[in-house]
Formats: C-alpha cells, sequence, structure tokens
C-alpha cells in the first residue's frame, strides 16, 4: 500500500522536463533573450544590454512555465562557433532561432544558417520559433518581411510545428507569449521527443 | 548603500589546470598586473584580488598528477573555476579533459561557472578556441554556464575579458 502511494506521489509531483536552444547569427539577441525570459519567469534583474558581450560558450537559464521545467541552453552566433551547435540537436525538444531584424544584409545568411539547423536529422520534428527580434529599432524588418525569406524553405520544415513571432528581447514585449507558444508545442510533440522526468 | 553591499562581496575562485598551464602566472598577473618567474607549485597560492569592487579569492592549486587528488579539498563554496589549458599542449589535452570533466561531477561544484583560458596565445601552433572546446568536450556540459577566451597571461591578453565576464555573471548571481 505504501508502495502504492509513493509512488502515485511521486507521479504526480514529478515535473516534465524539456530543453531548448537558442540559435541565430552572432548579435541576433539570444542573450539579451535569454535574459528577459529570466526577468519575466524569475524575477531576476536582467543583465543590462551594455554588459552582454558575445557569447563563446553557454549561458543557461532554468525556468518553470505551465508546470513544465524548461532549460534554455543560449549559445555563441559567431561562424566558427556555428559548428558547435550539432552538439544539441539529440538533445533538444526546442529550438528558437533568433534574427536581428534590423541586419538587412543578413537576412539571407540567416535562412541558409536556419535551412542547415532544420536539415539537421537529430532536430527531426523539433518544434522550431523563429523570433523577429529588435521590433523596438526603427527601421525593423516586418514579421511579414521576414516570414517571406523563410517560406521559401517551408518544404524542409514538413508537419513539425514552426513559427514567426516579433519580440523585442530588450523590452520584453512579445517573449512572453514566444515561451508559452514554444512550450505549448513541445508539450504536444511529447510523443515524438519525449521530456525527462524528473522529481520536483 | 549599493556600493557598500558591492564592496563587501567576496568570491572565491579556484585555478585549476594540469601543471604547466599557467596558472600561476595568471594569478600573479591578476593580483599584481606583471609577470614573475614561476615555479612548479606544490601546495598552492592563495591571494585575495580586488577588481571591480570584487573581492575575489584566488586559490591556484598545483596541477601535477600527485597533487591533483588534493583539488577537491578545495571545492566547497566555489563560486566559480577558471580553467587554464596550455594551448600548445596537444599530447595531453585528453589528460586536461578528464581532469576537468571529473571536477565538474562533484556535487561541491554543481552551481559554480566555469570560465576556460585557452593560455599561451603568444607561442606558435596554438589551438583557436573553438579547437579547445572540442578538445576538452566542453560542448557536453548542459548544466553549466561557461566561456572560453584565448589569453597570453605572459602579455596579458584575455584575462580581463574573462574578469569582466566573471564579474557580470558573479554580479548577477550574487545580487
Amino acid at each position: 500500500m505504501y508502495t502504492l502511494f509513493s509512488g502515485l506521489y511521486a507521479h504526480m509531483t514529478q515535473k516534465e522536463e524539456y530543453n531548448v536552444i537558442i540559435l541565430g547569427l552572432d548579435n541576433a539577441g539570444k542573450t539579451t533573450l535569454l535574459e528577459q525570459v529570466k526577468q519575466v519567469y524569475l524575477g531576476v534583474r536582467a543583465l543590462p544590454p551594455e554588459k552582454i558581450t558575445p557569447t563563446v560558450g553557454m549561458n543557461i537559464g532554468k525556468v518553470v512555465v505551465n508546470r513544465s521545467r524548461i532549460n534554455l541552453w543560449d549559445l555563441g552566433g559567431q561562424d566558427a562557433l556555428r559548428t558547435l551547435w550539432d552538439k544539441y540537436y539529440d538533445e533538444c525538444h526546442g529550438i528558437v532561432f533568433v534574427i536581428d531584424s534590423m541586419d538587412h544584409m543578413r537576412l539571407e545568411q540567416c535562412r541558409e544558417t536556419f535551412e542547415q539547423i532544420v536539415m539537421n536529422d537529430s532536430a527531426e520534428g523539433v518544434p522550431v520559433l523563429m523570433l523577429a527580434n529588435k521590433q523596438d529599432a526603427e527601421g525593423a524588418m516586418r514579421v511579414e518581411e521576414i516570414k517571406e525569406v523563410f517560406n521559401r524553405i517551408a518544404l524542409q520544415l514538413g508537419a513539425r510545428d514552426s513559427r514567426v513571432l516579433p519580440i523585442s528581447a530588450l523590452h520584453g514585449e512579445g517573449v512572453q507569449d514566444a515561451v508559452e507558444w514554444l512550450v505549448l508545442r513541445m508539450q504536444r510533440n511529447k510523443e515524438d521527443r519525449p521530456p525527462v522526468f524528473r522529481q520536483a | 548603500m549599493l556600493n557598500r553591499l558591492w564592496g563587501e562581496k567576496e568570491v572565491r575562485i579556484l585555478i585549476l589546470g594540469l601543471d604547466g598551464a599557467g596558472k600561476t602566472t595568471i594569478l600573479y598577473r591578476m593580483q599584481l598586473g606583471e609577470v614573475i618567474s614561476t615555479i612548479p607549485t606544490i601546495g598552492f597560492n592563495m591571494e585575495t584580488v580586488t577588481y571591480k569592487n570584487i573581492k575575489f579569492q584566488v586559490w591556484d592549486l598545483g596541477g601535477q598528477t600527485s597533487i591533483r587528488p588534493y583539488w577537491r579539498c578545495y571545492y566547497a563554496n566555489t563560486d566559480a573555476v577558471i580553467y587554464v589549458v596550455d594551448s600548445c599542449d596537444r599530447d595531453r589535452m585528453s589528460t586536461s579533459k578528464e581532469e576537468l570533466m571529473g571536477m565538474l561531477e562533484e556535487e561541491e561544484l554543481r552551481d559554480s561557472v566555469l570560465l576556460v583560458f585557452a593560455n599561451k596565445q603568444d607561442m606558435p601552433g596554438a589551438m583557436s578556441e573553438v579547437e579547445v572546446t572540442e578538445a576538452l568536450g566542453l560542448s557536453a556540459l548542459r548544466n553549466r554556464t561557461w566561456t572560453i577566451y584565448k589569453t597570453s597571461a605572459v602579455k596579458g591578453q584575455g584575462l580581463t575579458e574573462g574578469l569582466d565576464w566573471l564579474v557580470d555573471i558573479i554580479s548577477q548571481n550574487k545580487a
């Protein structure tokens, strides 16, 4: 009887754990986004933007959203560092791809980089969320413009969940909606990519 | 008030790595801002370094094989580990990896951040930060904030960049 109840208790208190990788070209705003997510969900003061240096390595964040534990892995975006991304695909449940909406020049490079990510077998079927960042800045490309470029690779995306959403990582607009969209999709995708179960 | 609080902050840092990586040179570069000639450390050097209002208590532990088992005696309450590698010592990169990964499995270091110095960049044939990252298997770390900087302790390059990163992370974690 005890075993039954303790088993039941363990089952009820355990939490699903999902891993999210935050990718994108250098200077897209990945770390600023991570800091904003930590501010929204943990109440810790975000690192001021002027203190954020280009990431070489990994910054982590752990938040609880919608009863699930979310581990965020923010990786370096510089050209040479992108070769390291594929080490994380196996274990991720969701991918966030951050785009600098001010960087008209590199939009095409963004698309190529994104294409490589979605074509990777290890990340097959994983929900992907593209974030058109820096929407607070004057002259930022609108979501529609960015979508157009990515529509060209819609075929590669197949049946997986994908979406483009506008955000300002700096001011926080759209960040919560973005996180909630992704968490819900990862939860729905759990047959394909089961979460890790961990005792609360 | 805020300044007073900041002034009192003391942070515990370990400098680890194989023998000959440049740990002691880095410690005294940090403390004195100059290069001193060092001898292999048997035991440890401990210095207090104040940088950007944060007091770092820095422990530089000897890196020779026979001393490495004693590193664990110093793990408690460590905020950050600075791991130093000789970027030219390709032959011992796998040993360096084993020591690092073994160390990071320790429960007492669970919450400490990791700063890797790919040292001796002034020497010809030094590995890049991506090469060192791959050689040390840093991409396998899943629960730890980490970074890597190319440094030359003898020329003083890269050290302040690394320390600035540490200061920002630590002042946020301790806020």
